[in-house]
């Protein structure tokens, strides 16, 4: 009760704030629309009442001749020593929904995408086409991702004449990933074929924001990895404020620090051959091996452990002794049903229930390297 | 245009598209780093900022990315892009081609309430003081694409990272970092002991080791300060990557970390609940002071049709506390009634060993016709240590119990108290693994693919140990610090052919090398009805071969459906849903008979035969019989221009074919969430979630005490089946652990222009019930007549709830210099029925208890300045 009622105080409190956070929003958005009535209108009309044609005269000859620079050899030859970076080589993939459209440069691009220039040209990504071009001549930032937009330019109202990677493109997913892959194939991305992601129709951009710098590193399509890692997986983040939990809510971790996205040959997406050799990466010590093993901790780590969050001691998915008792029913003292008997508070304080019950004598639980440890008490 | 005449074009297109993709130029070298291939230090923040870069993000570019686009863009999927944050050209450095940009925060925070709740600074080293929030610093040079960033954030000395970036893009990248991460165990720990924190726990005056009485261990406790149990992870690590030779890119990186702090432990000197005033129950503290150094290097190569990736990854882990002794306050009294001769007071633990890692893997992917593609990974690993060994116990004198002629059940400690009562010396053990994963491709036409993969696993224990004395020619080992057998006549844990009175002795005589080969072939095909949506099938045959467990054989065959759309209403919807059934060879409840002294030669069966290991009725459950069915649905709806409305629905359900074990799992569950971005200055978010789920076991306590059935001892002992003497149907018990959880918030952000607030509310919480039912009171612990009425009553409910607000306002003085006031409320309630009555006393007849659990409620606040000031 005490939280729904500081709920609703602090509701009742954040909606005045609100209101008077919209009306300024209101005011923020007729701005933001005077101002951009110089620019072009929105794609859905043609500007100002501009034909096709109007467009295509208003737009700058293509500046670098790209089109006939690559016509021979799509592939320019590697700079060799040229202090650009490789990626000046990048080609321009071809779009399959205009496959006669011509490289037309990136200034022409920028005629009539101005803000999404000055955008792109602070992240990672363009930054560092930009630096190859510097020095190579003719190149075609934008186009070496969204392919020759010559069709686009003469008719930018027409879906699919440019490959694009927003919802509303016409590009399918998996023309998104090849173009992305024509550069980014191959080591963290080598199971990207067949991964769960892949088979679940996901495009690079569902992840990622080459366009913006929405993030610092990692050009993400969020603001750090764990939101954008939630955006489909709201479940294993809520799992992360129970009791229990790895230190993802409080930043220290990240879903990537155990999982590749990008694929691998495990169905979790895990970076390493097992779930173990992956707890093994932070926990070392459990790696052992030990003289004396248990099972079913030899086996797999999630055996006992909900590695995402857990209302229960060190992450585990039963209490003790339950989740004990789920295997041993030995004679004597595992099998006993423990009840408020035996709690602190009871009328026979039992140690195979107070605390950490079973661990407190079975301590070397993922095992032992004692002579006298074969039932974890050494 | 082509999109435009008809579909029949866009599969071609797309194919091709595809096909020139993955085709594409390898030109690009070193395009991007292998970060998401090593596990770990993927992130870099704090609790003061979870992202590791908050400062950096704002102000949001009023103009959005785009001015021919209203709104933000959405991700395929439908998720709305957030807004960019204003670009920062950055200032030129000097006449070159280099610019820089950068930003200081700090300021000073102040903790106010139960600032040392535990689940408020789990991971999280709150403190009243100057903070650092964040320093970054970049570098770029805009025509050679080099650049170096550095990056720090400190909360405190125990909650701090610090890192260097710097590089040339797509040709090399150079990193070092170094980070302290805390972890707190406990805040309400009372640990009696001297030492802590070290390898010798001794007790404190006037407790005598093995002669206080529990009156007195009680009250030393009540006197014990208040402490905070935990550890510091710290990690220093160098990397670099980059073009080794045209097209072959390499990795390498070295890491260390060193964790140091303390942990709760235990420390068993056998029973108390049996035997009043007798036994030793301790929680004690362990020390952690662990090195590891990790080495990690790759070689690739991308090519047009094949690639090629060779990792190498190292650990070698060091344990500079490789074990703990303590005192053990309490006197042991043997059952048999005769006098005590036996002196056991102390304990001792072996910690975990040294170990090294190593762990060689190639990858292999080639490009085939039909848009086809295959690859095939193949690893071997192996984990060793070899760290010396300690001997069995380190009780002097006599431990054991004399009774009368030829009653002498006593061991002389010195046979038992050096290693040379060992059969080796160290441990020599060793696990191999071996991996062969090959998959094959193919999308012979855009609208249909099949795939075909098989994973081979291997972990081969090549561990072998026997429990010999070559000094007395006995078997096995001291149980419990010499305590068993110093209280119950003859279980010391040894097993002599020569002596009468321990050839029946059944007890541990090897380790048990447990491994498996595990075989998985995966057949799965998907059809793309249409352009927005496709169907794809999977079916998995899995093959588990594990050794010296219950079964030699486990199989499970699963089939999972899943359908994608992205034109449902306009949303986009992702369903799967997946049926599995395992089965496996017949079940044997006792597969351990070769590792105890019954197989050894001169083994004499007790007169009433052996008692079963275990119900024979009892199903482990990873090895048991099991349907499962898993569904989920993921939801993403484009609302308006601005919103989006995201649903998660899921639930698992698994029935075990057990009598005995776990029987089912049931999990169902909810999750929506609203997201709203009118402006560049607005962002709202709202959430919610629900989930329930429900674990069932059942157990059957053996018939050993006279109230209930009193079969331990007698002939019919050796009966495992349940229904049987020692199993009755009388004494069968079920558990049900239900536990529910919720969690909701919002959050509110809105740039006013000269200052910016934020508003955010976070609810979690969740509630555990354990619920039990018996046959007949034969099943409970203890059934004397109090029991009973408080077994009736049961368990009291878990509970664990956090209410936290966060408010923030940041206020622009000028371009360069802004300040930000922020605060924090949390409260927090939590109760665990493990530690009813810890609150009161830790001491219970002769066990003893450290840590009184999480505090039961607590309030907290933080409040804090920022001045923060670009560089």
């Amino acid at each position: 009760m005490r939280a729904i009622s500081l709920l609703l105080a602090v509701v009742l409190g954040a909606a005045s704030t609100a209101g008077a956070m919209l009306l300024g929003a209101r005011e923020v958005q007729a701005q933001q629309t005077a101002a951009g009535s110089a620019a072009p209108e929105p794609h859905a009309t043609p500007a100002g009442g501009l034909s096709q044609s109007d467009i295509a005269r208003m737009l700058p000859a293509t500046d670098m001749g790209a089109g006939a620079a690559r016509a021979g050899n799509p592939h320019p030859a590697d700079m060799g020593d040229s202090p650009a970076t490789p990626f000046d080589a990048a080609s321009i993939p071809p779009n399959p929904l205009a496959p006669q459209a011509d490289p037309i440069g990136a200034k022409s691009c920028v005629a009539c995408h101005a803000q999404e220039n000055v955008q792109a040209s602070h992240t990672l990504h363009v930054a560092s086409f930009r630096a190859g071009a510097a020095n190579t001549g003719p190149q075609a930032a934008c186009e070496s991702c969204h392919g020759p937009g010559s069709a686009h330019a003469k008719d930018p109202a027409a879906p699919g004449l440019i490959i694009g990677f927003t919802h509303d493109s016409q590009t399918p997913p998996p023309t998104q990933a090849g173009v992305c892959l024509a550069c980014h194939a191959g080591g963290a991305r080598q199971h990207w074929i067949g991964s769960v992601h892949q088979n679940r129709g996901l495009s690079c951009t569902d992840c990622h924001n080459p366009m913006a710098r929405l993030s610092p590193e990692g050009v993400l399509a969020k603001s750090s990895i764990n939101e954008v890692c939630a955006t489909c997986h709201q479940d294993i983040r809520a799992k992360f404020n129970r009791r229990s939990h790895m230190p993802l809510p409080e930043g220290q971790m990240a879903c990537t620090d155990c999982h590749n996205p990008h694929g691998s040959i495990t169905r979790p997406l895990l970076k390493t051959d097992t779930v173990n050799e992956t707890c093994y990466t932070c926990h070392a010590e459990k790696r052992g091996p030990f003289l004396f093993e248990h099972a079913p901790v030899r086996q797999n780590c999630l055996n006992c452990h909900d590695v995402h969050g857990s209302n229960q001691q060190t992450l585990l998915v039963a209490p003790v002794p339950m989740l004990c008792q789920q295997c041993h029913t030995m004679t004597l003292h595992p099998n006993d049903l423990q009840s408020a008997a035996g709690l602190g508070t009871g009328p026979h304080p039992d140690e195979r229930l107070i605390g950490r019950g079973c661990l407190t004598c079975h301590s070397n639980i993922h095992g032992s390297n004692n002579p006298s440890g074969p039932k974890f008490h050494k | 245009m082509l999109a435009l005449k008809g579909n029949r074009t866009t599969p071609t297109a797309l194919a091709l598209a595809l096909l020139c993709g993955l085709s594409g130029t390898p030109d690009v070298r070193a395009g991007d780093t292998s970060g998401t291939i090593r596990v770990g230090d993927m992130q870099f923040g704090n609790a003061l900022d979870l992202r590791g870069w908050t400062p950096m993000l704002q102000p949001a570019d009023p103009d959005g990315v785009s001015y021919l686009h209203a709104g933000m863009r959405r991700t395929p999927t439908g998720a709305l892009y957030p807004y960019p944050p204003l670009a920062d050209a950055g200032k030129p450095l000097g006449q070159g081609d280099w610019t820089y940009a950068g930003l200081i925060e700090l300021g000073y925070l102040h903790v106010g309430g139960d600032r040392n709740a535990e689940y408020f600074r789990q991971y999280a080293d709150w403190k009243s003081g100057a903070v650092l929030g964040l320093f970054a610093l970049n570098f770029d040079n805009r025509k050679t694409g080099s650049y170096v960033e550095l990056r720090g954030s400190r909360l405190s000395g125990d909650d701090q990272y610090y890192r260097l970036r710097a590089g040339r893009y797509g040709s090399y990248r150079l990193e070092g970092f170094y980070r302290d991460m805390p972890h707190t165990v406990s805040t309400r720990a009372y640990p009696i002991w001297n030492g802590v924190g070290g390898t010798d726990l001794t007790l404190p005056a006037p407790l005598v080791a093995g002669a206080s009485t529990p009156a007195q261990v009680a009250a030393v406790s009540a006197a014990a300060p208040r402490r905070s149990l935990g550890l510091t992870r710290t990690r220093a690590g160098l990397g670099y990557e980059g073009v080794l030779y045209r097209d072959w890119i390499g990795s390498a990186a070295i890491t260390n970390e060193k964790r140091s702090g303390t942990r709760l432990w235990g420390g068993s000197m056998f029973f108390n609940f049996p035997f009043p005033d007798d036994g030793g129950i301790l929680e004690t503290v362990r020390p952690i002071d662990f090195r590891t150094t990790d080495i990690n290097l790759s070689v690739r190569n991308v090519g047009k049709l094949w690639r090629f990736l060779a990792t190498y990854n190292g650990s070698f882990f060091r344990n500079h506390k490789d074990h703990l002794n303590f005192e053990s306050p309490f006197a042991l009294y043997n059952v048999a009634g005769t006098p005590q001769m036996a002196d056991i007071k102390d304990g001792q633990f072996s910690l975990e060993p040294d170990n090294d890692y190593h762990n060689l893997r190639l990858d292999l992917t080639r490009e085939l016709k039909w848009n086809g593609q295959f690859s095939v990974a193949g690893a071997w690993g192996t984990m060793r240590q070899n760290d010396a060994l300690l001997p069995p116990t380190t009780c002097t004198g006599v431990g054991g119990i004399y009774i009368a002629p030829p009653a002498d059940y006593t061991f002389q400690c010195a046979n038992w108290n050096t290693t040379a009562a060992l059969s080796q010396k160290s441990a020599n053990a060793r696990i191999d693994t071996g991996l062969f994963d090959a998959r094959v491709t193919f999308r012979p036409t855009p609208a249909f693919g099949w795939h075909a993969g098989l994973r081979w696993y291997r972990e081969d224990n090549k561990t072998r140990y026997l429990a010999y004395n070559p000094l007395t020619g006995q078997y096995g080992y001291i149980s419990e610090n010499g305590s068993q057998g110093s209280v119950v006549p003859g279980e010391t844990g040894i097993f002599d052919p020569t002596n009468p009175l321990y050839w029946s002795r059944n007890v541990t005589v090897r380790n048990v090398p447990f491994g498996y080969t595990d075989t998985v072939l995966e057949l799965g095909a998907d059809w793309q009805p249409g352009r927005k949506s496709s169907l794809g099938v999977t079916y998995t045959y899995d093959h588990n071969r594990p050794k010296y467990r219950e079964r030699k054989r486990v199989d499970e065959q699963r089939i999972k459906f899943d359908w994608v759309s992205r034109d449902v209403i306009g949303a986009t919807v992702r369903l799967s849903w997946e049926y599995a059934k395992r089965t496996g060879d017949r079940y044997n409840y006792d597969p351990y008979v070769p590792f105890f002294s019954r197989s050894l030669p001169g083994f004499v069966d007790p007169a009433n035969g052996l008692p079963a290991h275990t119900v024979a009725d009892m199903r482990k459950y990873d090895l048991s019989d099991r349907t499962e069915s898993k569904a989920r649905a993921i939801i993403t709806y484009p609302w308006g221009e601005s919103a989006t409305l995201s649903a998660t629905f899921y639930g698992n359900r698994d029935q075990y074919d057990a009598l005995i074990g776990r029987q089912h799992t049931r999990t169902t569950g909810a999750t929506v969430q609203w997201d709203w971005q009118p402006t560049p200055a607005t962002t709202v978010n709202a959430y919610l979630g629900a989930e329930t789920s429900r674990l069932g076991i059942s157990n059957v306590n053996d018939a050993d005490g006279p109230d209930n059935g009193a079969v331990f001892g007698t002939p019919e002992q050796v009966n495992p089946n349940l229904g049987g003497p020692l199993y009755p149907f009388a004494n069968q018990w079920w558990e049900l652990d239900r536990e529910r959880n919720r969690n909701g918030g919002f959050s509110l952000s809105h740039d006013f222009g000269r200052v910016r607030a934020d508003l955010r509310y976070d609810y979690t919480g969740s509630l555990g019930h354990v619920g039990y039912s018996y046959a007949t009171i034969g099943a409970l612990a203890t059934r004397d007549p109090a029991s009973v009425a408080a077994a009736a009553a049961g368990f009291p409910d878990n509970k664990y709830r956090t209410n936290t607000l966060d408010l923030g306002l940041s206020f622009t003085v000028s371009r360069s210099v802004g300040v930000r006031l922020f605060g924090r409320y949390q409260s927090g309630a939590f109760s665990d029925w493990h530690y009813a009555g810890l609150d009161n006393t830790l001491s219970y007849d002769h066990r003893l208890y450290t840590d009184k659990g999480g505090q039961l409620h607590y309030n907290v606040s933080l409040v804090g300045v920022m001045l923060n000031l670009k560089l």
